[in-house]
């Protein structure tokens, strides 16, 4: 057990090995033109951050790099909501793993064709969570450090040692609660949501034209920034994301109030899981677990 | 005809969703059987379960219900075929949210009631209505209604230096 899950710890020349081998697939086929652009992260202006990048030269593939700050998951990148970069042909894009699973999830509500795209993935030993040196919560319990079904691979994956589960750990402790304590739980959390809608812009699943929730007429969730629409949101951003969310994380990552997000996705997957035996993002489905039935479906719920 | 109508210190509102079909076909016939049940429920009639976003049961918890029912076509009997095999999902995964957000899964209930079973209906309704009844007020929703972010807070003695500096 590691309690101080650091990516310091982790040898930074596997990450620069990863990177060489970006650079030289970007190149190699923005040269070949079997790509229009590729989508990968390049360094920050600060030292140690990154940022997504899209490059459509090849002389430019030198830029793309792969660190532990690579955090963002660049499946956004190729959904509707982001019309202009699909709009310039087939497209390379560089994935973790977690970033994988949102891929797949995204074929499978028809939103990519998987011929269109030229997947590099990326084997992950961790990405950076909040302050530089620890590991995301996710990544301490990442079952997908090398990503399946790309069309190459890159990096390897070091011996890892056996992280605490601190997301685990907090989901247990909210289930084994009352339901007043839940509530005072997430009252709290939610009471200082600002719905700047961080979670929804960076969510690749997120990517309806119109939201739900910013339609008026009828109303169904209150837009301003107090503890009853807040709740509405949240609960709705929930459902909606339920048996669909591949666990990236994103959201909680870009809530600059510091709401534990991804306890509601990860409690959603569990009982979709559980329920139905659904779970998202490793297989391409054509129907999600909440647009299908069967006829014996549990019901031991209903009078 | 008419049974002793007790009197009680509280009232609790019901909000019942129903698809037409069935379940208000069936409500339609305990009322035509002149069957008695608590007139605490109000009735929102759906074309089908499937029709019932979750939001609606949110809504309805934030504006006030104290107990919210959905109840639809037994499986195999939707107007639509499968309308309420979806929602039977949709539901299942809804009150596991609504569990884990810490709303009291006792003020939610699922029944399917068909347009034969005026009776059921009855039996349902009443079982709800004494149950929420008995639990009192839903007061968590209501409350964030009522609240603002700031309140209270607005109202420091730093601010209020503060603002007393303002030249």
């Amino acid at each position: 057990m590691n309690n101080s899950a650091q990516t310091q710890s982790i040898d930074p020349a596997l990450y620069a090995t990863a990177t060489e081998a970006i650079r030289a697939e970007a190149k190699r086929v923005l040269e070949a033109g079997t790509v229009a652009a590729v989508v990968g992260w390049q360094a920050g202006r600060r030292k140690g951050s990154a940022l997504p990048a899209i490059v459509t030269d090849p002389t430019k593939a030198d830029t793309l790099v792969f660190s532990p700050a690579c955090v963002n998951n660049l499946a956004l990148y190729l959904t509707k909501a982001k019309k202009e970069i699909r709009q310039k042909g087939r497209l390379a894009i560089v994935v973790k793993g977690c970033d994988l699973r949102a891929l797949v999830g995204l074929m499978g509500e028809n939103q990519l064709k998987r011929e269109e795209l030229h997947i590099i993935g990326v084997v992950c030993p961790g990405v950076q969570g909040r302050g530089e040196a620890t590991m995301a919560a996710k990544c301490r319990e990442c079952a997908v450090h090398t990503p399946e079904g790309t069309d190459v691979t890159v990096g390897s994956l070091p011996d890892l040692p056996r992280f605490t589960p601190v997301e685990s750990e907090e989901l247990a402790r909210l289930e084994a609660m009352t339901p007043a304590e839940r509530w005072a739980f997430w009252k709290e959390h939610f009471a200082r949501c600002i719905r700047c809608y961080a979670c929804r812009q960076l969510c690749p699943f997120c990517y309806c034209e119109q939201c739900l929730c910013d339609r008026n007429r009828p109303q169904a969730v209150e837009t301003t920034p107090r503890p009853a629409g807040n709740m509405a949101w949240h609960i709705v951003r929930a459902m909606h994301l339920a048996g669909r969310c591949a666990g990236c994380a994103e959201c909680e990552r870009a809530c600059p109030m510091d709401i534990p997000l991804n306890l509601l996705n990860r409690k959603m997957a569990k009982e979709l899981k559980e329920l139905y035996g659904h779970e998202a993002g490793f297989e391409v489905q054509e129907k999600g677990p909440l647009a299908q039935y069967r006829e014996d479906d549990d019901q031991s719920f209903i009078k | 005809m008419h049974g002793h109508k007790e009197k009680h210190a509280f009232e609790p509102k019901i909000v019942a969703f129903v698809c037409t079909w069935c379940t208000y076909a069936g409500a339609d016939l305990a009322g035509t059987s002149r069957l008695q049940y608590p007139a605490n429920t109000r009735v929102v009639k759906f074309p089908c379960t499937g029709r019932i976003d979750p939001v609606f049961i949110l809504r309805a918890f934030q504006k006030g219900a104290d107990g919210v029912l959905v109840s639809g076509c037994h499986p195999g009997d939707c107007h639509y075929m499968a309308g309420n095999f979806h929602a039977r999902r949709r539901f299942a995964a809804f009150r596991q949210l609504l569990d884990f957000i810490g709303v009291d899964l006792n003020r939610l209930q699922f029944s399917w009631v068909s347009a034969a079973e005026g009776g059921k209906w009855v039996e349902v309704v009443t079982e709800l209505t004494e149950r929420v009844r008995a639990m009192g007020p839903m007061p968590e929703f209501r409350e964030l209604e009522a609240e603002e972010c700031w309140s209270g807070a607005i109202d420091t003695p730093e601010l209020k230096e503060a603002y007393e500096t303002i030249p």
